[in-house]
């Protein structure tokens, strides 16, 4: 079936050219948005992410947000009864602005408290470990290096006046586009106790969220006998995250309008060719080539077409993302390639059913009689 | 009506030299049942349904022998395509029975059929119609290999007709570089490939002049007697009609010798 496909494309090259410029354009946008998607999606998500929990308990009516969920310590001890020491862990979520000690610039963060030690706890990167005892110690996403902040320096939180030591950096932990920055439950409860006080020393909701990690039977007891919270799943708390699900649904769009495009463009092409081509069908018939072979060389042209401008395309995309700025949000794991790539494949071949049912279509019996080739 | 008939009485006898001249020895009185190629017998067809049926053919037979070149001639409409579509297992017959290379078409489903025409049956159209993409000896490889013949086998055979159609020095040229006199060469060429029983040509010099259009059918005569194939020419053409051994006139929607 290549033996046709491929010497019609190397015939006809002007037009094939054409056709394979279009389509990796369009391939290259469907993969630099899709970069682009994954990156922002890292950045309003990565330390949620990339937590091992699986579930999460927030207070009722808070629409799954952690900054607008409070939990109690007695909620905290019954979610445990249930899920067992192992199976929750208290998580503080708080955003906040810092500065470096010395420094005017100020830095947003997301502060996380958790249990040192615990499975919440990123894995650190570079430096040294929180641990229980030691307080006064914070490990931050490495994107704070950026704004200028080393391990051993010192930032200074806005709000409160509490000073921490970075003492050491994690990797892809960022939260609504802020860097993450971890500290220990002593560290959390006397910032919160801080933060209270500054704003009047209301009675103070010690966690945002209880990070789970249980069964389903487990979940749905948790959500029946805690009062006044819900048992959410890691995903719903990660759309829950402010900007996250307005970011992701509009490039989302934008990639499956591509999808839809470039299957229309590959149809509209080969369906043009294939009405070019229906006395030559014909003929072919009429010598005796099968439905399915000729059927088989469309296809075969447009899987050689979409190969060759993915190729292309994902080239250009990694050279594109070796070449844009750390602090750009683009993120493209080999396995989003793939999936990219096998689903443009599929729309292609989709793209090309109209011209494989015109060319079925094609009765042999045109051959006899006309003079036209 | 009337000018047709003398000038075709007068082609028919000159119909011998047609036959000498291509040096054949075969003869159309003495013909073993294996020789027939090609037989139509009883073969009725009609268009439409019902009440408003256009018979075509009515009781329509005849036999071709191998090395035999036969040319059918009638008026537009008389229903020489039909008669083409129906020879070549294009098309099934209303009524009547259709056998190719010594196998009867009935019966047998699409897939079947368009194997028997890669296999038992050469087509030449009215126009060359080769493929615009394919060089002069692709053409000729492209048809063995849908056929699945052995490739150093196809290489040889497509050589051979190559230089017997004069055509060598052609062989990597696209179609859209060669003579309309070429290109039908080609396509004679390819309807050999396969070397099938049966010949089928629609009106093969209609878009060449008259040199060229006798080139052709000579060069065809020539290898349907030199390979023993049972050629069919559905031809206007009288000039061609000398190199054809039996002229057939197709009329009433059945074929009577000219």
């Amino acid at each position: 079936m290549m033996f046709l496909a491929l010497r019609e494309i190397r015939f006809s090259k002007t037009r094939y050219v054409l056709i394979v410029t279009i389509m990796l354009l369009v391939s290259f946008l469907v993969l630099f948005v899709t970069g682009l998607a994954n990156g922002l999606g890292n950045a309003t998500s990565s330390a949620v992410r990339n937590m091992s929990a699986d579930r999460f308990i927030v207070q009722k009516d808070s629409d799954d947000r952690f900054a607008r969920s409070a939990l109690h310590a007695e909620q905290i001890d019954q979610a445990r009864a249930v899920a067992g020491a192992e199976g929750a862990e208290p998580l503080g979520v708080q955003m906040t602005t810092v500065t470096k000690r010395d420094s005017e610039s100020k830095i947003d963060i997301a502060l996380f408290g958790v249990p040192a030690g615990g499975w919440l706890m990123p894995e650190t990167a570079e430096g040294s470990r929180l641990t229980a005892s030691e307080t006064g110690q914070v490990l931050a996403d490495r994107d704070l290096a950026e704004s200028g902040v080393a391990v051993g320096d010192t930032i200074v939180d806005g709000a409160t006046g509490l000073e921490w030591t970075v003492v050491g950096f994690t990797e892809n932990q960022s939260y609504s586009h802020m860097p993450a920055v971890w500290m220990n439950e002593a560290d959390w409860a006397a910032y919160r106790s801080e933060l209270m006080a500054a704003r009047g020393g209301e009675a103070d909701p010690a966690y945002n969220a209880i990070a789970l990690r249980v069964s389903d039977a487990q979940a749905e007891r948790l959500n029946s006998t805690l009062p006044d919270a819900e048992v959410i799943t890691k995903s719903q708390a990660i759309s829950a995250i402010p900007g996250h699900k307005a970011e992701q649904s509009s490039l989302l769009m934008m990639i499956a309008f591509l999808y839809v495009i470039s299957a229309f463009v590959l149809a509209v092409f080969f369906y043009v060719i294939t009405i070019q081509k229906t006395s030559q069908f014909g003929i072919l018939k009429a010598i005796g080539a099968r439905t399915r072979y000729l059927a088989g060389s469309v296809i075969a042209q447009v899987l050689v077409l979409s190969f060759g401008s993915l190729a292309i395309g994902v080239a250009l995309v990694l050279a594109m993302k070796a070449m844009l700025p750390a602090s750009m949000p683009f993120a493209l794991s080999a396995g989003t390639v793939l999936s990219s790539c096998g689903l443009f494949l599929a729309v292609a071949l989709i793209g090309g059913l109209a011209s494989v049912v015109k060319v079925a279509r094609t009765d042999a019996l045109d051959a006899i009689g006309r003079a036209g080739a | 009506m009337n000018t047709s008939l003398t000038t075709e009485s007068k082609h028919t006898s000159r119909r011998s030299s047609g036959a000498s001249q291509s040096g054949s020895s075969v003869s159309t009185g003495l013909a073993r049942p294996a020789d027939i190629k090609l037989r139509l017998n009883e073969v009725s067809h009609a268009y439409g349904d019902g009440e408003s049926e256009l018979t075509v053919l009515d009781g329509l037979s005849c036999t071709v022998r191998a090395g035999e070149l036969v040319a059918v001639v009638g008026p537009s409409g008389s229903g020489k395509s039909t008669f083409l579509s129906i020879a070549g297992a294009l098309l099934t017959p209303s009524r009547g029975e259709a056998e190719v290379g010594g196998r009867n078409l009935a019966g047998l489903n699409p897939q079947k059929l368009a194997d028997l025409r890669l296999h038992e049956i050469g087509f030449i159209f009215q126009g060359a119609n080769l493929l615009p993409y394919l060089r002069v000896e692709e053409q000729l490889r492209f048809v063995a290999k849908l056929g699945h013949a052995d490739k150093r086998q196809a290489v040889r055979r497509a050589e051979e007709l190559l230089e017997r159609l004069g055509l060598t020095s052609r062989r990597r040229h696209y179609p859209d570089k060669l003579s309309g006199g070429e290109r039908q060469r080609v396509a004679v060429a390819r309807a050999l490939m396969n070397d099938p029983s049966v010949i089928l040509a629609d009106e093969p010099t209609a878009s060449l002049d008259a040199d060229r259009g006798r080139d052709v059918t000579r060069l065809l005569a020539e290898r349907v007697k030199a390979e023993g194939k049972a050629g069919v020419i559905v031809t206007h053409d009288e000039r061609i009609l000398p190199y054809c051994d039996r002229v057939l006139r197709l009329e009433g929607g059945r074929l009577r010798e000219g």
